[in-house]
Formats: C-alpha cells, sequence, structure tokens
C-alpha cells in the first residue's frame, strides 16, 4: 500500500566528481538519475534514505560514443536517446529491440540505462541484452577509483549488485560483436507497458554450419536476470538444425528458478522460458539468414 | 389534449420526417477544452484553505471493533480533526438496495479497506501522519470469501441482522422446465465463472465539500448522480436536503463505479466540512481506489438449456451465484438484471432462473458498465455454441431461429411489441464478417496459431427494471438573446452526453446553431434527472431536454405563426431562422422572435418532466413486465490463439448495434470502441487478485493490468439498425454499456473456436489458456 513519500534531504550533484563527493560523505542515501524507480521505492516504503542525491543533471554522463571496436554510453543516458541512437542500433540491435518494449516514451524519456541496470530488479529490461553481448561496467567511487565488471557478475540479488557503498556506475561499455544474429522476445501480461513474465535475448555466431558462439539471457525467472548456461552449452560445436535448437531449449529449467506470483506462475514461467529460449535463438538464427524450419 | 402534452411530443419527434442536426456527427462542445487540457476536474476546485482528509481503513476481513484512541493523532499539530461513527450528526447507513452498510464502521468491519475513520488535517502530509496514529482495537472475527462457502452456513454471519449471509434472491419461472427438457433432443449444463472487474477511470474518485456562511454546503464532486449524492450527504449530516448543492464538473470516468462511490466521498468530505467548518477535500489514491470501492461481481453460473432437433429452443435451467462481497449495495438490482437477461436474446419457452446474491469479506460489488449482464450473456452465449454443435447447426444460424423479434415474448413472458433490432442486426454482422467462411476454414487450423471467429449476441433493457420508477427532466430557458440555457442533472463523464446530444437536441428543435446552446449539467440545480448510468445519459436523459425544448417551440410556433399570418404546422425552425415552409419568403429572425415573446407575454422557460409508462411485474413468479424496451448488441471476434504460450491475440471486431435512434454517429462510435476494449481487457487480462484475508493483492496498476492502445485490435465500422423505441428522444435507445456486455461472450468464444475446447472462466490469460489446452488432451 502507497504510504507518503518520507523527508529526506535532497542533494543536487552537477559533476562525477561532485556525486562521489556526496555519496562518500553520507551512508544513508540514495543516488536519484531519472527516479522512475526510485520514487515508486520511496512511495511504497521499501527505501527510507536520509539523503537522495539527484545525479539527473550529471551532464557528462550522458552520450553514446562509437569507439571503433566499442559502444561507451554513459550510465544518465536515458532509455529514449539509447532507443533513437543509430550506432547502438547498427552495432547492438538487441538492446534497441529491448529498450523499444520498455515502458512508455514519457518514462523512456526519464529512465536511464544505469538506473535500469543498478536498480537490479530481476525482471529489468536492459540486462539480458547487455549480458549476451558481454558488456562491461565501469563503477567509480572516492577511495577506490574505477574498476570494471562485466554486467554478467553485476548482479547478486533482488535490487542487490557489486556496487559498494560510494560507487556509482559511470559507463557502459558494449564489445562489438561481428556477424552474430541477435533477438529479444518479451512475454508480458499485455502487448506494451508492462513488466515481463519471461523475457530472453540471444545472440548466435555460426560457421560452418555449427554454433560457434550461442549466449542467452533470461529475465524474471530468477532473483537475478541469469544467462542460460546450459542451453549455451548444449548448442556451441553443435550443427545447426532446429532439433538441436529445441532440444538444447529444453535446458533452460536448469538455469532458472522462477516463482509464482501475482504475474504469473513458477511453473508456467518454466514452460514458456522454454518456447521462449527457442523462438529467439532461431529468430537470431534467421537474423543470419539462417531459417530452420 | 394540450400542445404542451409531453407523449404527444415525444412522438411527434420519433417520427419527425427530416432532421438537421440530429443524427450528424457534430463536434462535442467540450473536444476543445479537453484536447488541451483546459478542461476543470473535482481536483482542480482545490481551494488554499481546503483541509485534507485521509481515511483510516481496516486491515482485516471480519472483526469487531472494541475501541478507537484518536487522542495521539489529535495532538499531532495540524490534525484538526478525527472523526468516526459516533460523530456523525445525521444518519449513519447508506446502503443503496438494503440498509446494510454504515458510511463509516460501526461496531464491525466486513473487509479489508473498509472505512473506519476520517482524519482531517491542514495538508495531506499531517492527514497521512493522523492516519498512522489513529489506534483502533479489533477482535478479529472467523471470515468467508468463498460465495459458495457463504452461503451454506450459518454459523458465521457476516451481517448477524439478516441471519444468513444470501443478501437478496431473485427468480424467474416461466412455463415447465422439466417438460421442456423433454422436449428437447439436446441438452447441455456447464458451470461458468467471471471474476471481479475494477473500473480503473483516469480520474479517482474525489470531492471539496465547502460550508457557507448560511449553513448549507456546496459539494463539488465526481459521481453520477448529482440528486442522489445530495439526498446522501444531507442524511449522513442531518440536513435538508435542500441545504446541500451538488456541482459536478467533468468527471474523469465513471463506468458506475462513481454512481457508488461518488455519493459516498461526497459525504465523507461534507462531514469533514460539516464538522470542522473548512472547505474539506478528500480524493483516493489509485491504491485507495481498488481497495475501497465496489467492483464488478464475481459469479458462479450453472446454466442448463435444451433444444430440439428443429433447432428450437427448449428450456433453460440457470442458477446465478454474485460475490457480493461486504455489503450489498446496488447488489439486488445488478441480479435482477443477470436473473431478467438469462435467456440471452432469445425465445425461451420454458425457462427457470434463481439468483443469490451471496455476502462474503471482501470488497463488495456494485455498478459498473453491463450491470450484472456481460457474465450472464458470457454464459448464455457459451451455451448457445454447445447446443449449436451438439445440433450440427452453424452457431449464428441457431441464433437466428430463436432470436427475438416483434412479437416475441421474453422469460418474463413479457411481449416486445416493436422496436426489436437483434435480429437484422445480427445477420448483417455476421456477413459484414465473412463468418461463414471462417467459421469453416479456421477450424482447419492445426499449427502453433490458431484462428477462431466468435459471436456474442446481448440485450439489455433500457431504464429501470420491473416497476421501479423512471423519469426524465430538464429546464430548458431562452435568454433575451436568443441563447438558451439548459439544466440537466445528467453528467459529463467522457460519454458527452450533456456536450453532444443533449445540445444536439436543442439546436435541431430551435433551429439554432449548437455554440448557442449552453447545457449546465451534473447540478442539483437542475431537477432530478436520474442517474448518469443504465444508459440513459442521452436517451432517457434526452427526453427531459426534448420536452422542454419542444414546449417552447410550440409556444414560438404559436407567435410565429400569428406574425406571419401561417398556420403554426408550416412553421419551420432552421439556422437561426423562423420561416413558412410553403413560402420560406415569410420569415422572421430568431432573435426577433424572441423581443416579440418578451413583449408579448411568451413564457421563455419550461421544464420537460417525463414519466416512463411501466407495466407489472409479479416478483413471486418473476413474471411481468421487465423493461420498457431493449437494446441489443452484437460483437464478432476474431482472435489467434498461440497454442504454445497461450497468448490470445484479438485481431478484428465487428460491432453490430440496435439501439434505436444514433443521435449522433461520431459518439456512438466512440462509445462502441471504448466499450469493446474495457470488455476485451476484462475477457482476456483484468484481474484483481485476494489473498487468503481477502485483502486486494494488486491495488495499482503495475499489476491490475488494462489494456493499452497496443492490445487494441481493428474494430471495424458498426452496423446500425435504428429499431426506434417510442418513448425515446427521436428513438433513440441507450448505448454506453452495450459493446461491453457482448465482448467476454464473444472473445471467449472464438477462443473456444480456435481450440475446440470450450472456455468456462474469465479472464484468459496467457496460463489460463495453456491449462485449457492442457486439459482438453
Ligand atoms: C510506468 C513504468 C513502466 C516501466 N516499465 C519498465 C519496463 O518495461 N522494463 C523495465 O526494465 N523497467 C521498467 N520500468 C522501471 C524503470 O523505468 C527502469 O528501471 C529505469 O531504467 C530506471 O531508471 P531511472 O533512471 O529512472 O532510475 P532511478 O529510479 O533514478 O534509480 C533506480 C535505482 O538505481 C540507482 N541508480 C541510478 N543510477 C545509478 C548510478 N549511475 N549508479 C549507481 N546507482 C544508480 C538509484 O539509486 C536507484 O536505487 C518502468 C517504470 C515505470 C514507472
Amino acid at each position: 500500500m502507497l504510504t507518503k513519500i518520507p523527508e529526506f534531504n535532497f542533494l543536487k550533484a552537477t559533476s562525477v566528481d561532485e556525486a562521489l563527493r556526496l555519496i562518500a560523505t553520507h551512508s544513508n542515501y540514495k543516488l536519484l538519475a531519472g527516479g522512475t524507480d526510485l520514487l515508486m521505492d520511496l512511495r511504497i516504503g521499501r527505501y527510507k534514505p536520509e539523503v537522495v542525491i539527484d545525479i539527473s543533471k550529471v551532464m557528462e554522463l550522458k552520450y553514446i560514443k562509437d569507439l571503433g571496436d566499442k559502444i561507451a554510453i554513459g550510465s544518465l543516458t536515458t532509455l529514449q536517446e539509447v532507443l533513437e541512437s543509430p550506432v547502438v542500433r547498427g552495432k547492438a540491435p538487441v538492446l534497441v529491440e529491448a529498450v523499444s518494449n520498455m515502458a512508455s516514451w514519457q518514462i523512456r524519456n526519464m529512465a536511464t540505462l544505469g538506473g535500469n541496470l543498478c536498480n537490479a530488479s530481476p525482471a529489468a529490461d536492459t540486462a539480458p541484452p547487455l549480458m549476451v553481448l558481454n558488456a562491461s561496467l565501469k563503477l567509480r567511487s572516492l577511495s577506490k577509483g574505477e574498476r570494471v565488471v562485466n554486467v554478467n557478475e553485476f548482479f547478486l540479488g533482488p535490487r542487490q549488485t557489486v556496487l559498494e557503498k560510494g560507487e556509482m556506475l559511470t559507463e557502459v561499455e558494449i564489445p562489438y560483436v561481428k556477424d552474430a544474429g541477435q533477438s529479444y522476445l518479451k512475454l508480458g501480461r499485455r502487448n506494451a507497458f508492462t513488466l515481463s513474465i519471461v523475457s530472453v535475448a540471444s545472440l548466435v555466431k555460426v560457421e560452418d554450419g555449427r554454433f560457434k558462439e550461442v549466449r542467452v539471457a533470461l529475465n524474471s525467472v530468477a532473483p537475478t536476470p541469469v544467462r542460460a548456461r546450459s542451453v549455451e552449452q548444449a548448442l556451441i560445436g553443435k550443427e545447426v538444425s532446429y532439433e538441436a535448437v529445441v532440444k538444447a531449449s529444453n535446458e533452460v529449467i536448469h538455469d532458472i528458478s522462477p516463482i509464482s506470483d501475482v504475474r504469473a506462475s513458477a511453473e508456467y514461467r518454466r514452460k514458456v522460458s522454454i518456447v521462449l529460449v527457442r523462438d529467439s535463438i532461431l529468430k537470431s538464427l534467421s537474423g543470419l539468414g539462417i531459417n530452420v524450419r | 389534449m394540450s400542445v404542451e402534452d409531453p407523449y404527444a411530443l415525444l412522438d411527434k419527434w420519433l417520427n419527425a420526417q427530416e432532421l438537421l442536426v440530429v443524427g450528424k456527427d457534430v463536434t462535442r462542445v467540450d473536444a476543445f477544452q479537453k484536447a488541451v487540457g483546459k478542461a476543470y476536474f473535482t481536483e482542480d476546485y482545490l481551494l488554499k484553505e481546503a483541509l485534507f482528509v485521509k481515511q483510516v481503513l481496516s486491515p482485516y476481513p471480519h472483526a469487531r471493533i472494541l475501541s478507537y484512541d484518536v487522542r495521539k493523532a489529535l495532538d499531532i499539530p495540524g490534525v484538526k480533526a478525527v472523526i468516526t461513527a459516533k460523530d456523525i450528526p445525521g444518519v449513519n447507513q447508506v446502503g443503496y438496495a438494503l440498509p446494510d452498510q454504515p458510511l463509516l464502521a460501526e461496531g464491525k468491519v466486513r473487509y479489508v479497506g473498509e472505512v473506519v475513520a476520517l482524519v482531517v488535517a491542514e495538508d495531506y502530509d499531517t492527514a497521512f501522519k493522523g492516519v498512522e496514529s489513529v489506534e483502533v482495537k479489533y477482535e478479529e472475527l472467523p471470515y468467508l470469501l468463498d460465495p459458495l462457502e457463504a452461503m451454506n452456513r450459518n454459523d458465521i454471519l457476516i451481517h448477524e441482522e439478516i441471519g444468513s449471509n444470501i443478501a437478496f434472491k431473485t427468480k424467474v419461472v416461466k412455463g415447465d422446465v422439466n417438460e421442456g427438457f423433454a422436449k428437447s433432443d439436446v441438452i447441455v449444463e456447464n458451470e461458468y465463472r467471471t471474476h471481479h472487474q475494477d473500473h480503473i477511470y483516469l480520474e479517482p474518485e474525489a470531492a471539496l465539500a465547502i460550508p457557507d456562511m448560511e449553513g448549507r454546503i456546496t459539494i463539488i464532486c465526481s459521481t453520477q448522480y448529482p440528486h442522489l449524492t445530495r439526498d446522501i450527504a444531507s442524511k449522513v449530516l442531518g440536513l435538508p436536503s435542500s441545504y446541500v448543492k451538488i456541482i459536478t464538473p467533468y468527471v474523469g470516468g465513471g463506468f458506475g463505479g462513481k454512481d457508488d462511490e461518488g455519493p459516498l466521498v461526497a459525504a465523507k468530505a461534507a462531514l469533514a466540512a460539516y464538522l470542522t467548518g473548512r472547505p474539506s477535500f478528500l480524493m483516493y489514491s489509485r491504491e485507495e481506489s481498488i481497495a475501497i470501492h465496489p467492483k464488478r461481481e464475481a459469479t458462479v453460473i450453472k446454466y442448463k438449456s435444451g433444444a430440439s432437433k428443429d433447432g428450437r429452443l427448449q428450456a433453460i435451467d440457470v442458477k446465478i451465484i454474485h460475490d457480493t462481497g461486504a455489503y450489498a449495495n446496488r447488489g439486488p438490482f445488478i441480479l435482477w438484471r443477470a436473473t431478467v437477461h438469462a435467456s440471452g436474446p432469445y425465445e425461451v419457452p420454458n425457462a427457470r432462473v434463481e439468483g443469490f446474491a451471496v455476502y462474503t469479506n471482501k470488497v463488495y460489488q456494485g455498478s459498473f458498465r453491463g450491470f450484472g449482464n456481460p457474465g450472464i450473456q458470457f454464459a448464455a452465449e457459451s451455451q448457445m455454441d454447445l447446443l449449436a454443435e451438439k445440433l450440427g447447426l452453424d452457431p449464428i444460424d441457431f441464433r437466428l431461429k430463436n432470436i427475438l423479434k416483434e412479437g416475441s415474448t421474453t422469460i418474463t413472458s413479457q411481449k416486445l411489441d416493436h422496436s426489436v433490432g437483434v435480429g437484422e442486426a445480427l445477420r448483417k454482422v455476421a456477413e459484414a464478417s465473412d463468418w461463414w467462411r471462417k467459421r469453416r476454414e479456421y477450424s482447419l487450423d492445426t499449427g502453433r496459431f490458431r484462428r477462431g471467429i466468435g459471436v456474442g449476441v446481448a440485450w439489455h433493457g433500457i431504464s429501470t427494471s420491473r416497476g421501479v420508477p423512471d423519469w426524465s427532466n430538464a429546464y430548458v430557458k431562452i435568454e433575451k438573446d436568443g441563447s438558451v440555457t439548459a439544466y440537466t442533472g445528467i453528467v459529463e463523464m467522457g460519454q458527452g452526453a450533456p456536450t453532444s446530444a443533449h445540445v444536439q437536441i436543442i439546436s435541431e428543435l430551435l433551429g439554432i446553431p449548437p455554440t448557442k446552446v449552453k447545457v449546465i449539467f451534473g447540478t442539483t440545480d437542475a431537477p432530478d434527472t436520474g442517474a448518469t448510468h443504465a444508459s440513459r445519459g442521452s436517451s432517457i436523459g434526452g427526453i427531459g431536454v426534448l420536452i422542454a425544448a419542444a414546449k417552447l417551440r410550440e409556444r414560438l410556433a404559436k407567435l410565429a405563426s400569428e406574425i406571419l399570418n401561417v398556420t403554426p404546422e408550416e412553421i419551420m425552425f432552421k439556422d437561426g431562422r423562423v420561416y413558412s415552409k410553403k413560402d420560406p419568403n415569410l420569415y422572421i429572425e430568431w432573435k426577433d422572435l424572441i423581443k416579440e415573446a418578451i413583449s408579448k407575454g411568451v413564457e421563455l422557460s419550461a421544464t420537460g418532466y417525463f414519466f416512463l409508462p411501466k407495466g407489472k411485474f409479479d416478483d413471486v413468479r418473476g413474471q411481468g413486465f421487465a423493461y420498457p424496451a431493449f437494446s441489443y448488441m452484437v460483437v464478432i471476434s476474431e482472435v489467434e490463439v498461440d497454442v504454445e504460450t497461450g497468448v490470445v491475440k484479438v485481431l478484428k471486431v465487428w460491432p453490430a448495434l440496435a439501439a434505436g435512434r444514433i443521435l449522433n454517429p461520431q459518439q456512438v462510435e466512440g462509445q462502441l470502441e471504448g466499450a469493446a476494449v474495457q470488455g476485451l481487457g476484462y475477457a482476456l487480462m483484468e484481474n484483481l487478485v485476494f489473498d487468503g484475508k481477502g485483502r486486494v493483492v494488486n491495488p495499482d496498476l503495475t499489476d491490475y493490468v488494462i489494456p493499452t492502445i497496443r492490445d487494441v485490435p481493428e474494430i471495424q465500422k458498426p452496423i446500425y439498425v435504428e429499431d426506434l423505441f417510442k418513448y425515446g428522444p427521436f428513438g433513440a435507445k441507450g448505448v454506453g454499456e452495450l459493446a461491453l456486455i457482448p465482448m467476454p461472450a464473444s472473445v471467449a468464444n472464438a477462443v473456444s473456436h480456435a481450440l475446440k475446447t470450450r472456455v468456462t472462466s474469465l479472464p484468459l490469460t496467457p496460463e489460463r489458456v495453456l491449462e485449457l489446452i492442457r486439459s482438453s488432451r
């Protein structure tokens, strides 16, 4: 049930340095980027911070750069900016596909890429695509400086990440992947503007008729977004065929641990995870011009 | 007969040869204001000096209230009052159909979310703190959540005074069902279940009550029946009705929900204003709205029906159980409607229908677009498909053999003497959708994506049921400059009754442009017009406007005929001019005619009271006159079902409507589209989830999911059959609820067709659909 927004001190940073200094000096704080998760969480009493530090005007973290072999996206870049970026569309279409189905235009203009990741919802929609793209996250703090963490190691649990006190996410780096088919499929309770029941991102590379690289990630079926390593292993090196994909997709149940909630039951999530993994891999293959059945 | 006899005037305009404004796509007068965000809703009238009211809600489904401790709350600076049942100066009783419901809980609470106390404070946050500081001691009582269990138990009573958990029973008995089943060659029997639905109006409930210096109170509020709202508020305050004035600005959606909750919100704000002497404002959050206000009833319907080889229905035996929740509210009326409509729009010679409204410890049932009808039409229409299948007939061919027509009798043995266009609507829409071909072709689908096409046919009684009085009225006056002001109690809640239909009627009758007509709506300053519910705002609500304007026209026609020296019969009113039909050069300008009227002593104001003639109904046998007429709706839906994920996509929808005169095709189309989408949401995704204590688990828009524009199918141009109704303005019957009613049936029948398995419960969530597929294997 809704409660009123608790009282807190409100501070505003205009540079990364200032933000880092502020989070180094306060212990019970929350960063505010687009606020589209944080404000709701304050209203339902999930967090009761003493200080809210607004970083939405830290302009130096709003960018999308093409670095030749990778794309660098500042953590405060909005989802709408990601969606409209020709660079991202060209090099990381699976991310664009995921973002295009997120929230609504209004929300996407506020919501940031960094916020979606740092909020660490099991249902975060940018997580599966970034996981199959093997993105790296740059984290920064005053005491430790910068460190780089692979997005696949970033999530620890619902709303828990490896981010330490005083540390913030500054950049998401997406390495180019050549000759890969990519796709994102989201199953929700309606066609748009909804949290997923299950979503699947996949990325495949094929060489000489065999799977050279397979990466599959899902959300909403475990405490964190997860990679489907069993599916990946079952396919890598195998000859590309419909049967192989179907067989490997069944393996996803070893990678996930869904719960039942008001959105769907665990059993249903297990069932459709298999279907969506299969469909997503087939779609990624067809992106490479390979249509098996 | 006087020239101002309302029945004669209504009849005259029913048969009008040529209409200039009515029946046309006239742009409603509020369109621009709303499009640019200038329209004012209740919250926009908030005064700086207003106090904020917040509600203390029950955390228990069923408990005795032992004591209240409000001292801590009152100690908070800024808290002005804490109001509980004992502070109510008037009567703490707001039950609509039965006197079973207090405004503020008294003695017991009966559902999680029941309002126990009001905290009134200088600002919202302080009111919030006050709510958290009110201490109520409860003694928890055993509770009942399942209506089937509740109706069979007397050891736990939700309302001791009634002595049972059955709040109300209804009955219709026609002919002899045993004989009917004996004559039947095929018999089908099933149990159907439908679920709760929340209205999710854009604007949550709100009221601002302002006391004045003469002991009166004005309440600006979001409600559907200003006069009833006033009556309830004044009863709670212990004031004469005339001391309370209601102003209903634009309402941000009602769908029936504000018919029930609107008066209660107003009464609570008024109570705070009355006891503190300060303007007081109450607005629900979305979460409060979902937790507190009444919902579409959940139903369990046992339905047995039989037909003979020649394709004629022979008998139905139906038991309807409504989960009424904690209070009866309008449940008995809703149950009546379901009971009387149980056959669907078909001739059935033998019928037994029994209805039970059962108390449970959940948020209570209330008015919602369709009013008991969507659930029962879903059951009835499923049965029709099953019977057709057993008979080897096409579902629409079978329906057409049994469809109501002029001269048919209903299951209450009411003879329908006119205005029965449903057969024609069904035939036409079947052709438009290419029904017969698709029905055959889609049956052959075997792949992952299965197509299906289904039909839902529904009827909906116009006006109140049985002999319950119903009337219309309005006050219309012509100003000195020739412009016209009309007063009606009908509200504008998005449907456009007072901002299009009423404006058009006056414009038509007096021959002046819509821009010269101002309809003041939603006010108790108008004569009691009845509620804006039951699809009656434009139709029955429009009668009063029509009759008042027609009286003025008769007077002015007489005056003009004297001035122009022609007969009153040949006088025309058009484009601001009054002239002779025979010789248009004989004319007088409208403005000049008004001046003449003023100087010659012709009264330029009139009321349009009209009392709907009704027949007799015998409640004991459940036979007799049920409604003055019925509106009819057919919806054909085409779906595609993914048998691997269970996702249902509604691809196309064909609506057909037989609701008498279409006063404004554009507005009617809007109503049909909106209702179809609301019905589709109900059929596919909307679902209120209760936990083991009867608490709503998803009282927010994250998890109570309604359709967005991307879920909306291609809705085809509606087919209209204008089966004029003699007691409607220009023959209009009523539209607002119609397209929602057959929607669950239509979608469920299409999904059943696609899957070759009968859907018997809703909503058709992907998960439910997969279960259905599995259980049918
Ligand atoms: C109506 C609606 C629809 C939505 N639909 C979707 C959807 O379809 N899919 C989906 O995945 N999400 C959805 N969301 C959730 C939300 O919009 C996204 O998660 C969004 O990306 C969050 O970004 P933000 O900038 O608003 O984060 P904020 O709310 O500002 O922050 C979220 C959390 O991350 C922390 N944080 C933010 N930035 C940083 C940083 N740089 N370093 C460290 N910590 C940081 C904050 O302290 C906070 O705890 C929806 C939300 C709403 C309100």
